[in-house]
């Protein structure tokens, strides 16, 4: 009987666990997670703290899902050590949990501000659950807010700020929001979109350091400016750092995330990664890539489980990857890798409507869809196909896409 | 309300303002990517839809710019 641990219980860990249950049900499978709550719908907890959305359909899993399954699920439980020559996983309760495969799935912590007072009450990071519950309650309370991190999560903090009538002040250190994938033309929608809902966006600021009362509490940031932004409410999101302390010393192959191949395994032997962690193969990209989607997650996890019950590479991972912002009253999906490539295409075509294809080596690796997003799926279908059309631009900006206008695909 | 019909069944899209406690709530970025465009051309509305296949369920409640409630037509 074959030993599975998987270490990490959200999207991509439980998906692998599902996986290896239906590819050997003769098996043990061991998931360990240092949260106290079986698997939740990451996506949905901004939506929570937001105070739109009540608690109980953001689970996804209870206890007796792993029960019936004969999955072993130890919650609470840090995992301080793994020794891959033994094969053994070692726990802050001194258990040693020993494995024949082993997935890595632990994601990453948000990262802290290297400034003084980041640590101050009132400031908050957003990853788990617990950190919406927290959110939810501080934003509550609070009149004035600061954002900081002028990317795909910090936006995330603007849409609680706006939902709870905390009036925003969203710091940016450049003169846009997300600029390595949206021009000013793009970024200006979403812009707009902040001040709709009561954040005004600040360029060329950040964070210099945070003000605090005697009791610790955040009442201030002041930016790199000297200017002062009165909150009792702050938001941070600059980052992720990939929890991989917990490996030590062990010779595993990373480059800000674990690297894995298409078929989700590191350097070493019977160890797979998955999730946000890993710094995979992407065979539509062909390079290493990082993607922190929900569907890119759960498929890795999947891809995992299949290599790792078939001791093979049974299959490997190709996807494109969607990510949505809801926060605003027009849609927003980036998809693929909008930031990467040596070549793009971009139009504005009215105040709430814009497009950006990202191209490498001629064919679509990515982009971004505002106001109108018509075109995904005939844009996701020529990543998919990997077909050359970036000398064939204005057919992919027209407003209505029409994969027929294209030149037919040319023998490569 | 827009409408989208799904492996024979048509169904519509209800705007909603809060969701209970015992809903089957989805993000939209769970929706692959047939159902997203479905979701999507029956938001925007007068659009023919020809698909067949969703994987939406009457009683989702779909997150997108704003709640949705999926219910048979």
């Amino acid at each position: 009987m074959t030993e599975y641990v998987i270490i990490g219980d959200g999207i991509s860990g439980s998906s692998a666990a599902e996986t290896l249950r239906e590819e050997d049900p003769e098996s043990s499978i061991t998931v360990i997670t240092d949260e106290g709550e079986a698997l939740y719908n990451r996506i949905l907890i901004k939506e929570h703290a937001k105070g739109k959305l009540p608690e109980a359909p953001i689970s996804i899993h209870e206890e007796d899902w792993y029960e019936e399954r004969d999955i072993e699920l130890s919650l609470n439980t840090h995992v301080t050590g793994v020794d891959t020559d033994e094969k053994v996983v070692h726990t802050h309760e001194g258990d040693e949990i020993g494995y024949d495969k082993l997935l890595i799935a632990t994601g990453g912590t948000p990262t802290q501000l290297p400034v003084d007072g980041s640590d101050a009450e009132g400031i908050h990071h957003f990853w788990t659950f617990q950190d919406a519950r927290k959110i939810r309650e501080s934003a509550e309370e609070a009149e004035k807010g600061v954002i900081v991190g002028a990317g795909l999560l910090g936006i995330d903090f603007a849409a609680v700020c706006g939902a709870q009538g905390v009036e925003g002040k969203y710091l940016m250190r450049g003169d846009r929001w997300w600029r390595y994938a949206l021009s000013g033309e793009g970024a200006e929608i979403m812009h707009e979109g902040m001040r709709d809902v009561g954040v005004e966006p600040v360029f060329d600021s950040g964070v210099d350091h945070f003000e605090t009362d005697d009791d610790g509490q955040v009442v201030a940031a002041v930016d790199p400016n000297g200017d002062r932004y009165e909150c009792d409410f702050a938001g941070v999101a600059i980052g992720l750092t990939f929890n991989t302390e917990y490996l030590g010393d062990i010779d595993l192959e990373q480059d800000n995330g674990i690297v894995v191949d298409q078929y989700m395994q590191t350097n070493l032997e019977d160890v797979y990664a998955a999730g946000d962690i890993t710094r995979f193969y992407d065979v539509l990209l062909g390079e290493q890539a990082q993607n922190g989607s929900w569907g890119s997650a759960k498929e890795q996890g999947r891809i995992a489980g299949v290599n790792m019950a078939a001791d093979d590479e049974a299959e490997e991972f190709e996807w494109v990857s969607s990510y949505s912002i809801t926060h605003f009253d027009f849609p927003f999906l980036s998809f693929g890798h909008p930031t990467l490539g040596d070549d793009h295409a971009e139009r504005k075509y009215s105040d709430t409507e814009w497009r950006r294809i990202a191209f490498k080596d001629g064919k679509v690796v990515g982009g971004v869809l505002i106001g109108d997003l018509a075109p995904q799926s005939k844009l996701k279908q020529l990543m998919r196909e990997q077909r050359v059309v970036a000398d064939q631009k204005e057919v992919l900006l027209e407003e209505t896409v029409d994969l027929d206008d294209l030149a037919p695909p040319q023998e490569q | 309300m827009a409408t989208t019909t799904s492996t024979g069944r048509s169904l519509t899209l209800r705007r909603v303002d809060s969701v209970a406690p015992d809903a089957t709530v989805r993000h939209i970025d769970q929706l692959d990517d047939r159902s997203l465009e479905l979701f999507y051309a029956a938001l925007e509305g007068g659009r023919r839809l020809t698909a067949t296949g969703t994987d939406l369920e009457p009683g989702t409640v779909v997150v997108a710019t704003g709640y949705y409630r999926v219910e048979a037509a």
